[in-house]
């Protein structure tokens, strides 16, 4: 079924490049990762600008990259509105939580809220919120690697997903928080220098004049068939699905696990928050650059590129590459398409590295350690259940990539991940920091409103029937149009945070409110980065 | 607040093992006037900070909902009022996160130091090492022989 394409032995020499890079950090790192605090947290002795560095390579996915220029490239604004988003979201994460989770936690998000509220409740709650973020962003990287190896190398989906899922267990299992930070930061430099390159390219083809490539991109979206706009309205059609998406977005990223995980690597909460600007910084700059490239596709490739960028128009950015090296068949081409496809390849294997870690904490550290061992086995048994987790997760993730194939829809994926992190673990987590009343029936009650009602809105959305609301071959339902649940499922996790807690007698957890609090806001008390 | 919360025997092996929490005394801490101001200070600014950004943020999100024609309008050439504010969500961003990060290290930071200065003491790594020990050896002693 799967036509086998010509290999192009550029990019692969560029793949070994990569991987032996990220090979060697493993190796090294691997004399590093023999404790807990090693493994999930690289004994918190990552510097702020490392961790930001790190921020920016954990978070920076795929879809960020090859996703969103693609989006830009086909409908112009549109597409743009998930960069701010995702970028601005970080600004939710440095008010609310980044600082507090430095001071209040220890390796994982279960860790906060176990903290004051009844521990084995609260940790299984914790991690049905973390596995689900994880599980569902996990196999949409997945899918999406194969997907784009498979097209810019030219082997096939089944065999990209084994590498890819095979590397990420490397680096997690041998190297642990150490490697994974390190793949991410070498991944984050190379993105950054990838997207500018490109970006001079493109942008020496305008005289370096911004304004004159919204001009050319907006007159080769002029072109017939276009869906290309300098406004608003070409993808994101329905308004209401479109605030919901802007909700989901912002406050998704302060409950994704992977990233707050990172929090636990500094040694403290200065550093924590200077990490968070650091970030900021270089996700602003990338996001900023994704319009430079989308509309410098749009004007060079114009209209007839459409069907070379596939679905989605992901593959966009590498032909766009391409294009700017001398043209297919080049030299200079093949090189440009090779480097970018590299890239790609690179930034995948960091954000499934940094989501495997934080799916192996939930499961050794919270569900292993503290409720099966009841905290009585020993750290090196932790970290071997937490090798094992990783190998099996990533197991799954990749079995489950290769049966569901190319059909999964990897867009659908990652913002059910993101609806499910805003609306379950977010709420949650801000209130047990915040909330003094707030109590084990809240989070638990908070966690499970959130997750199934952004999984069963998920379920009905139009998206998932394949058609418009109500279209008649497609069963979709009539009354519900929303492809984003996040408009109606965060409320609703709030809600259910709050009526648990309201509508139970448990009280004892306002006493532990007051050592959280204080040590949350001061950071005394608060867990040493490992000495060397 | 030393003591496990609810009687139920569970393990709090995460936070004894860790947090020196048994002679600190945190609702004095969390009473006091240093603590109260960290609070207030940091609130005087996040708080307005956050609504202000989401606010911001969220209006842009709604307008490009529902205000189609006004976001799409020139402002010079091919650069559309959807654009100028999408740009200055990224000012806004780097700007708030300066802003934080100078009040936190030159006014938060000091503060918070001064809040638990009293404290600090029983939070050193002897301190908590000392703790440790103390525990290690009550447990040896109360339990059976075990090899």
């Amino acid at each position: 079924m799967i036509v086998a394409a010509t290999i192009n032995t550029t990019a692969v020499v560029v793949f070994a490049v990569i991987l032996a890079i990220t090979l060697g950090i493993t190796y090294w790192a691997s004399k590093r990762a023999s404790s807990t605090a090693q493994f999930y947290a690289a004994g918190r002795g990552i510097t702020g600008s490392q961790n930001g560095l790190a921020i920016s390579g954990d978070y920076l996915s795929a879809a960020s990259f090859l996703g969103i220029a693609g989006l830009i490239y086909l409908y112009g604004f549109d597409g743009f509105l998930y960069s701010i988003g995702f970028l601005v979201a970080f600004l939710t994460v440095m008010f609310l939580l980044a600082e507090r989770m430095r001071n209040a936690g220890k390796y994982t998000i279960a860790d906060v809220l176990a903290f004051r509220l009844r521990e084995r409740p609260a940790r299984v709650a914790a991690a049905i919120g973390t596995l689900n973020v994880a599980a569902f962003y996990l196999i949409a990287q997945m899918v999406g690697a194969g997907v784009l190896i498979e097209k810019l190398v030219g082997i096939n989906f089944t065999l990209s997903v084994l590498i890819t899922g095979t590397f990420m267990l490397c680096y997690v299992v041998f190297g642990g928080m150490v490697a994974t930070t390190w793949v991410q930061i070498v991944k984050a430099v190379l993105l950054m220098v990838g997207i500018v390159v490109m970006s001079i390219f493109v942008l020496n083809k305008v005289g370096f004049n911004p304004i004159e490539l919204f001009n050319r991109a907006e007159a080769a979206g002029k072109a017939e068939d276009s869906t290309f706009s300098l406004g608003p309205g070409t993808f994101l059609k329905n308004p209401i699905d479109t605030v919901s998406l802007g909700l989901a977005l912002v406050l998704g990223t302060a409950g994704l696990p992977h990233i707050l995980m990172r929090f636990f690597t500094v040694p403290n909460a200065k550093a924590a928050r200077s990490s968070v600007v650091t970030a900021m910084f270089i996700i602003g700059f990338f996001y900023l650059l994704t319009t430079v490239i989308g509309f410098g596709a749009r004007a060079i490739l114009g209209q007839k590129g459409v069907e070379a960028a596939g679905k989605g128009g992901n593959l966009a950015a590498p032909n766009l590459a391409e294009n700017l090296g001398g043209g297919a068949g080049t030299t200079g081409g093949d090189l440009f398409l090779a480097v970018i496809a590299g890239i790609a390849f690179a930034t995948i294997l960091a954000v499934v590295a940094g989501l495997v870690l934080s799916a192996s904490s939930a499961v050794a550290h919270d569900v292993w350690s503290s409720i099966i061992r009841k905290g009585q086995n020993s750290d090196h048994e932790e970290v071997v259940a937490a090798k094992v987790a990783a190998l099996s997760i990533g197991a799954i993730a990749m079995a489950i990539a290769i049966l569901g194939g190319e059909g999964l829809n990897i867009s659908f994926m990652v913002g059910l991940a993101f609806a499910i992190a805003a609306s379950a673990n977010f709420p949650a987590l801000l209130l047990a920091l915040t909330w003094p009343r707030f109590n084990t029936v809240g989070a638990v009650t908070g966690v499970l409103t959130g997750v199934i009602s952004a999984l069963g809105l998920i379920i009905i959305s139009p998206i998932v029937w394949g058609g418009a609301p109500g279209a008649p071959d497609t069963g979709a339902f009539t009354w519900y149009d929303l492809n984003n649940p996040g408009l109606i499922s965060i409320p609703l996790g709030f809600l259910g945070c709050f009526l648990g807690t309201v509508l139970s007698t448990e009280r004892e957890t306002e006493r532990s409110f007051h050592e959280l609090y204080v040590r949350s806001e001061t950071g005394l008390g608060a867990e040493r980065a490992v000495a060397r | 607040m030393a003591e496990p919360l609810a009687p139920t025997g569970e393990s709090h092996a995460a936070r004894t093992d860790d947090a020196p929490h048994r002679e600190i005394d945190w609702e004095a801490i969390e009473a006091s006037a240093e603590f109260q101001e960290l609070v207030r200070t940091r609130r005087s600014f996040v708080v307005p900070a956050t609504i202000f950004f989401l606010t911001w943020y969220m209006g842009f999100i709604v307008l490009t909902a529902y205000a189609e024609d006004f976001m799409s309008e020139r402002v010079y050439e091919g650069l559309t009022v959807g654009y100028c504010l999408a740009l200055s969500q990224f000012v806004m961003v780097l700007v708030l996160g300066i802003m934080y990060l100078r009040r936190a290290d030159r006014v938060y930071d000091p503060l918070a130091a001064k809040a638990i200065e009293r404290w600090t003491y029983l939070d050193t790594d002897e301190a908590r090492a000392g703790q440790a020990e103390e525990r290690r050896f009550v447990t040896a002693r109360s339990e059976v022989p075990s090899r």
